[in-house]
């Protein structure tokens, strides 16, 4: 039995998600293959990524397709969750995110030092500036497939921090709106009760946060933020990293939302709670 | 109903205060809505939250561009709730 679930979400993902789950692999994350599965959630791609295409991979993945059709990734997440056999449980909503190379293993540590933790890991986006900055300059897959060459990439996964720009601009610690590598233990999946399906939106709207939020919020947990490792964007035309005026748009039509569900403005988590480094495996409280 | 001018500008800088200082976790009674926003921390994120929250409450567009072009609460409800020209 694996100790940790992976849950990656997946729609038109055929350039990003074979380096996505590279980067989640035995060998890149210096893990156990035994000791983690990877569950990746096919939202209705029109050509489903393929079992025998991650074969070489040497990692415990199961490729499933989402038994109900929706825009919004929500209910993927959610079958995600419940074909999940791990304890601890990370969710990646959007499947074109990499991961630095001790991502899982700090995360495990991370969720050992609390009975009731919220691991938070930091969003990247590769490319000199927010992707939905960039992409007014030019940039585009072409752009980042030069990028990760030049830093060797697999070879040498934590030189992804060199051409990658940080989504939280107050630093690691500043007000966090979402993380998008999540990691719950399974029961506070469980008392959480997974994503909420009412965000029905395409992207899932700020599902994410709000799981985030809610996460936070529960008696007892304890916010722990990794420091030194983190998640890493590639461009494939999502949502909130597009265009500006898309993002902004899809920001605020999200907060409308949330505020109509929740009856409060949406808020980011100013809370610093714990840290701890990946780097020096440090943790401050 | 999107006409902003119909919004009366004390009780809509009022409501951006309270907004603010509860977001923020400020004290209202030390908060000056002449500071520049970014002053006091809210970020760009925050903002088009905000600006979210501003047009459920007022069913009105709010561009959040605005909150940079006009960046303090007293500057932008001037702004915000002129005729337009």
């Amino acid at each position: 039995m694996p100790r940790v679930s992976l849950v990656v979400i997946a729609y038109e993902m055929a350039r990003e998600l074979p380096r996505t789950l590279l980067s989640l692999s035995p060998p890149y994350q210096e893990t156990d293959a035994d000791d983690y599965e990877i569950i990746v959630i096919d939202n209705g791609s029109r050509i489903p990524p393929r079992q025998q295409d991650f074969i070489h991979l040497k990692a415990n993945i199961r490729l499933l397709s989402c038994s109900t059709q929706s825009p919004s990734p929500v209910a993927a997440i959610n079958e995600g969750l419940k074909h999940a056999r791990g304890s601890l449980i990370g969710v990646w909503i959007d499947g074109a995110r990499m991961a630095s190379p001790g991502l899982l293993r700090a995360c495990t540590e991370a969720a050992a030092l609390h009975p009731r933790p919220v691991i938070a890991t930091l969003n990247y986006q590769l490319g000199p500036d927010l992707q939905r900055i960039s992409t007014a300059h030019g940039y585009d897959q072409t752009t980042e497939d030069e990028l990760l060459s030049s830093i060797a990439w697999p070879q040498h996964g934590y030189r992804l921090f060199e051409i990658a720009t940080a989504e939280i601009r107050g630093g690691p610690l500043g007000a966090m709106l979402e993380s998008n590598a999540i990691f719950l233990p399974r029961a506070l999946w469980d008392e959480l009760g997974g994503y909420d399906e009412a965000f029905q939106e395409p992207g899932g709207g700020v599902a994410n946060p709000d799981t985030f939020v809610r996460a936070v919020a529960l008696p007892g947990t304890q916010l722990i933020r990794v420091l030194g490792e983190g998640t890493f964007h590639q461009i494939h035309g999502g949502l909130s990293t597009s265009t500006q005026e898309r993002a902004i748009e899809m920001l605020k039509e999200g907060s409308r939302a949330y505020l109509r569900l929740r009856g409060k403005p949406l808020v980011p988590v100013r809370a610093r709670g714990w840290t701890f480094d990946s780097r020096t495996r440090a943790v401050e409280r | 109903m999107n006409d902003p001018s119909k919004l009366d500008p004390p009780f809509l800088k009022e409501w951006m205060a309270n907004y603010v200082c509860g977001v923020l976790g400020l004290d209202r009674a030390a908060f000056s809505t002449a500071d520049r926003f970014d002053t006091y921390g809210l970020d760009s994120v925050e903002a088009v939250i905000m600006a979210g929250v501003m047009e459920e409450e007022f069913q009105v567009i709010v561009d959040p561009h605005r909150f940079f072009e006009t960046p303090s609460i007293d500057e932008f409800t001037a702004a915000f709730t002129a005729p337009a020209a």
